[in-house]
């Protein structure tokens, strides 16, 4: 596994979709507020130059059209889930970028996470937070809906950490495929054809990388889950028991003679 | 696979955390302040499932579930410590809780905030009439139609006994 980080360097391509997108932000934010119709589509116009130049001045171009779709569909979502003051708005903007991030999930071939955030995200979550925005809901927007507390530093910040995993990201000049993993036998996309056997891990081995499949199918998933990672498994149901008690003890009315 | 691929969606991953930052610097209610944080966690599991298609095991898909998990937890109590929250003070402003910080910090007057049109800004009536806190009404006060002051009523006391 060798991963060859060369000297990150600074390229034009990189550097000004992010600007653009922050820059985007900062319009359309102000546009909300000032109900301004230039200053909305000045961000409209800012945000898609910035996918334009993403998608022209990547290292190369992404294979799937779809893939590229998905991503700018769930960069919208989320930053129309910024600049909505509207709770709701907000909330349908979360909800796009979710939905969009689970296509990008199918089409890395993780069926049964994209179903589950699916169901976990968009169903659940994103009503019971409609739920709770609903019974604090007022006639009329309240002022920590409309104001914000300085976006402009905000959005330098975020800018600066995106420029930086960028630099990091593309610093390692193209990511070597890895070689197969034999410390967790039942996790591999392909299984040799006896694993109780040593002979499991040296197969493993001698695996060549072409012949690896893509992991795409959930019984191998659950395989997984329920052999290498079971401990893991059992701790993940102690926490979700302590958190439903502990959701249980914090939502109950307080009582009424406690003076 | 095109490790370009995994590149890309690296940056994607980045992408959504970065919004999910900024929102949750900026935004005030704190219900959005958690659906940014879920939006933090949804780009940490890109990541997961883009490394979990690289290496091509189950791995990085198992992480991202774990992920799941802890969010669906974080969202509950986060909830119910909302819901709380919003018993106390009945507002959903992250502000309100600012004297729990320190006490050293100075407090920043807020502007008033115009959302479009001047809606939001109503006029300011100017206090008329007595206040009950400073001057108690006396108990044998009864209101009149020409107003509502003592002398008004010891007035016409003094006009009907001259008739």
């Amino acid at each position: 596994m060798d991963y060859q980080f060369t000297e990150p360097t600074w390229q034009l391509g990189m550097i000004t979709p992010i600007v653009l997108g922050a820059l985007a932000y900062l319009l359309l934010q102000h546009g909300v507020l000032a109900k301004s119709k230039q200053l909305m589509a000045a961000g409209v116009i800012s945000f898609c130059g910035a996918i334009v130049f993403a998608i022209g001045f990547a290292p190369s171009t992404m294979e799937s059209v779809m893939l590229m779709c998905f991503c700018s569909i769930a960069t919208a979502g989320g930053i129309s889930f910024l600049v909505a003051r509207e709770p709701v708005y907000a909330a349908l903007g979360f909800a796009t970028a979710v939905l969009s991030t689970c296509g990008i999930m199918f089409m890395q071939s993780a069926l049964f996470l994209a179903a589950a955030t699916m169901i976990v995200y968009a169903g659940a979550t994103i009503i019971i937070f409609l739920f709770v925005l609903m019974f604090a809901q007022q006639t009329q927007l309240r002022t920590y809906d409309v104001q914000l507390t300085h976006p402009v530093v905000a959005a330098a910040i975020g800018a600066v950490l995106l420029i930086t995993i960028t630099m990091c990201v593309t610093g390692a000049k193209g990511i070597k495929l890895a070689s197969p993993d034999a410390s967790r036998p039942y996790s591999g996309a392909v299984l040799p054809e006896d694993l109780r056997s040593s002979a499991a891990i040296d197969f493993l081995k001698t695996q060549p990388i072409e012949s690896m499949s893509v992991p795409g199918t959930t019984a191998g998933l659950g395989r997984s889950l329920y052999t290498d990672y079971l401990i893991a498994v059992e701790l993940a149901g102690a926490v979700l028991l302590v958190a439903t008690i502990g959701a249980i003890a914090l939502a109950q009315r307080p009582a009424e003679n406690l003076s | 696979m095109n490790d370009t691929i995994t590149q890309n969606l690296l940056v994607f991953g980045g992408v959504l955390f970065c919004a999910g930052l900024v929102g949750f610097l900026s935004r005030r209610s704190l219900i959005l302040m958690f659906l940014s944080l879920e939006m933090m966690l949804s780009g940490v599991s890109v990541n997961l499932i883009t490394f979990a298609r690289h290496h091509q095991n189950y791995q990085g898909q198992i992480l991202a579930i774990m992920v799941l998990t802890i969010a669906a937890c974080e969202a509950a109590i986060a909830l119910a410590l909302v819901v709380s929250l919003y018993r106390r003070k009945a507002t959903l402003d992250v502000k309100a809780w600012d004297d729990l910080s320190e006490t050293i910090i100075p407090k920043v007057s807020e502007s008033p905030v115009r959302f479009g049109d001047a809606a939001m800004e109503f006029p300011i009536l100017t206090p008329a009439g007595l206040d009950p806190l400073e001057r108690p009404v006396p108990s044998d006060f009864e209101a009149n139609e020409s107003g509502t002051a003592d002398k008004v009523s010891t007035r016409t006391h003094e006009v009907s006994s001259h008739a």
